[in-house]
């Protein structure tokens, strides 16, 4: 009846996340005992074009990542854009691979990796962090990045003068992306705040402008991207040289993927590649 | 008697002069070497490291220290020393120092230096004296506190080129906190060899990690309180909303015919997904602010009012037309009849069917998470962002489940002892109707 039309419209991202990685875990079951990542889905798995280096499938290299944080990701008119979209598609196009992008939730990117099947590595701003690096290798970082909180310019309470003090006061609502440094960072420095934690970015820009919150705190980048873009009424007011560093997550079970992107990301810095791709995408 | 008077006067004035003394000094003393030592400590802060408070920073936990000091122009430091405190272990093999300069602090310089430890100092030797003016920011990684938690002060001294040496003052103490029971058992799980076989499988390291497990176990668990709470509000509010607008569907006019038609169909005819931005984003910039956990509880109980309604409506048109004849013959008016006939034989009816709207209403809640409210799935999805393992995802199916299981056991035997019920009834007709027969075959 009802019921069930109803059930099956409520799927929110965790829940279908949780599905997916399931479906996921029944694809693995059958090699419970652990061999190789990327079996499963990949029993025909060949060494691709660069020789030595396995992925799911033969000649294609598969990011797993969350197109809402611009400029580092994002969604065009249906096209993947952003600075680790082009990285992507230059490290593939060094290892003689196709790039392939697959879309899964910020908080669905690292288990994904762990699981494999469904990505041969995480490539979505992500921090280099102890707690992941649990889970997954790092490449070598490919972007240093700052944090930085906004509020909204009409807030005559919090200005660049007094941000430190005014940010850490009993009653400030910081809006923050669940599980990123952002909220890490607003806990550790403005610990007497209240942490508001949004699992999409966007939305916690969308909670300032509509008064949930009253500042956003992140990755310094993304924020000035938003800022410039979508929520004009902000303005930043605090900024933290945290130098947290982006890296790519593959698999522990792939030491020779990790490796060649090592390389790859190695030569992109040398030849200049990366700065220009920073270049462009930061504007 | 005089000279009695004038010596506490003399005394009082005594007292003061040497209190301005007193202050001057420490003003001065306060002052003075502010100027002679321009370093001065802008944070030390620990990274927190608890799963059940992100502000709160534990002992015996992995965390990591973060000291921040100015350097003025031409200043010359050659030696920075950081006292890291008593009892608290760390790691040196990737030390962060850089130099943060200009105007807004964001251009990041490399310091070369020689590092020498002792004990718990930190001796930074660095090639080039600082004279650049900036930030000195340090970051001491794999840091353990103590496993008694306490303040912790870290201590400075720096070595300008001139050979002066000099403290940092005021550096904050960071507080620690000892280490929470959940995760001290997580390390203890951890260390065992059961548990590390256990993770070697994939599968069960990524959905069932014991260490995980504990430790994200109070942590969801709050999330339940506030799921509950937000459904043990929401039900009991939705039951009138859905009544009212039962009634107006069921209504001869059509006016209220129309308003609750529409209603209903553009709650059930939307995800609530989408109400719930709505309500969140929408309502604030109509001017209308509400906390999270009210609003929640009103999106809720608007959404589940328009499925009630339906269920309501269904029982209402599912008593038969005698029973009203029947209370109209005995001269009850509408209302009467709704309120002492109709109503009250309904409710019985949907009873399994409202149980299993609860069930509905309750996973539901985990809908609210996508706008902040801290609630079971968002708890979960903060730790499974932070450790990339799914295992908090589980506990919060187990949250689910210990509402759910039993209640959808309760609608079960709901229905069965309803058409048991009917079963019953019709068995005592018919044998009254059998016993009616006999007689007649007896007469």
């Amino acid at each position: 009846m009802a019921y069930v039309s109803r059930r099956a419209l409520c799927t929110t991202g965790a829940t279908a996340a949780l599905a997916c990685v399931l479906g996921l875990a029944g694809c693995n079951g059958g090699n419970a005992s652990g061999t190789d990542a990327a079996s499963g889905s990949s029993a025909g798995s060949a060494a691709s074009a660069s020789g030595d280096v396995t992925t799911m499938t033969s000649g294609t290299l598969t990011f797993a990542t969350s197109p809402d944080y611009p400029p580092f990701e994002n969604l065009e008119n249906g096209e993947y854009v952003g600075l680790d979209m082009d990285l992507g598609r230059a490290i593939a196009e060094e290892l003689g691979l196709e790039c392939e992008y697959t879309n899964i939730d910020f908080d669905g990117i690292v288990p994904a990796i762990v699981a494999g099947g469904q990505a041969d590595a995480g490539l979505s701003g992500i921090s280099i962090t102890p707690e992941r690096e649990e889970q997954v290798d790092f490449s070598d970082p490919y972007y240093v990045d700052n944090q930085a909180v906004a509020v909204m310019s009409s807030n005559a309470d919090i200005t660049e003068d007094n941000a430190t003090d005014a940010l850490n006061q009993e009653g400030v609502k910081i809006a923050v992306q669940s599980g990123s440094t952002g909220e890490a960072f607003a806990a550790e420095n403005f610990p007497n705040a209240e942490l508001v934690s949004f699992p999409n970015f966007t939305d916690a820009f969308a909670a300032v402008n509509s008064g949930q919150a009253v500042a956003v705190c992140g990755n310094s980048a993304v924020v000035q991207q938003m800022l410039s873009g979508a929520y004009t009424d902000l303005h930043t007011v605090y900024t933290s040289a945290t130098g947290e560093e982006y890296a790519i997550a593959v698999s522990k079970d792939n030491p020779e993927l990790l490796a060649a992107i090592n390389e790859a990301i190695a030569t992109l810095q040398e030849d200049g590649t990366l700065d220009e791709l920073i270049a462009k995408n930061m504007g | 008697m005089r000279t009695a008077h004038v010596r506490p006067a003399r005394r009082a004035t005594a007292a003061l002069v040497a209190l301005a003394l007193c202050l001057t000094a420490c003003l001065a003393g306060m002052v003075a070497p502010r100027q002679a030592s321009a370093m001065d400590v802008v944070r030390c802060t620990g990274r927190p490291n608890s799963s059940d408070d992100k502000t709160v920073i534990q002992g015996a936990t992995q965390s990591r220290i973060t000291f921040e000091a100015t350097v003025e122009e031409g200043e010359g430091v050659s030696v920075l020393t950081l006292t890291i405190p008593q009892d608290t272990t760390f790691e040196t093999d990737d030390l962060a120092v850089t130099l943060l300069s200009g105007t807004d602090l964001m251009t990041r310089n490399e310091v070369s230096y020689d590092l020498e430890v002792v004990g718990q100092n930190l001796v930074f030797n660095f090639d080039e004296p600082l004279a650049q003016a900036g930030h000195l920011n340090i970051i001491v990684y794999g840091v353990y506190f103590p496993q008694a938690g306490g303040d912790m002060q870290v201590e400075a001294t720096y070595r300008l080129a001139s050979g002066d040496e000099h403290d940092i003052e005021g550096i904050p103490v960071i507080p620690v906190q000892g280490i929470s029971g959940t995760e001290a058992l997580s390390q203890w799980l951890e260390q065992q060899p059961w548990v590390q076989a256990w993770n070697a499988n994939r599968f069960l390291h990524l959905f069932f990690d014991p260490t995980i497990l504990v430790t994200s176990f109070p942590v969801v668990l709050n999330g339940f309180f506030m799921s509950v709470a937000i459904v043990a509000l929401s039900f009991p509010l939705a039951i009138p909303v859905a009544l009212v607008l039962a009634l107006m569907r069921l209504s001869k006019f059509v006016v209220w015919r129309g308003i609750a038609t529409t209603y209903v169909n553009l709650m059930r005819g939307t995800p609530l997904f989408l109400q719930i931005y709505v309500a969140f984003f929408g309502l604030p910039l109509a001017g209308i602010q509400i906390p999270n956990f009210p609003l929640g509880v009103i999106v809720m109980t608007l959404n589940s009012g328009a499925y009630m309604c339906e269920i309501f409506r269904a029982g209402i048109l599912s008593i038969s037309k005698g029973q009203t004849e029947a209370a109209r013959s005995l001269g009850m008016n509408r209302v009467q009849t709704m309120v002492y006939v109709i109503l009250p034989q309904m409710f019985r009816i949907v009873i399994p069917n409202l149980t299993n709207e609860f069930i509905t209403l309750y996973k539901d809640t985990s809908l609210l998470a996508a706008v902040g409210v801290m609630e079971l799935v968002m708890y979960a999805r903060t730790i499974v962002a932070s450790t990339g393992s799914i295992t908090p995802y589980i506990v919060a199916a187990a949250f689910y489940l210990v509402i759910t299981l039993p209640l959808s056991k309760i609608t079960r035997h709901l229905e069965e002892s309803l058409r048991g019920g009917k079963k019953r009834k019709r068995a005592s007709t018919a044998e009254k109707g059998a016993d009616a027969q006999k007689e007649a075959a007896h007469a």
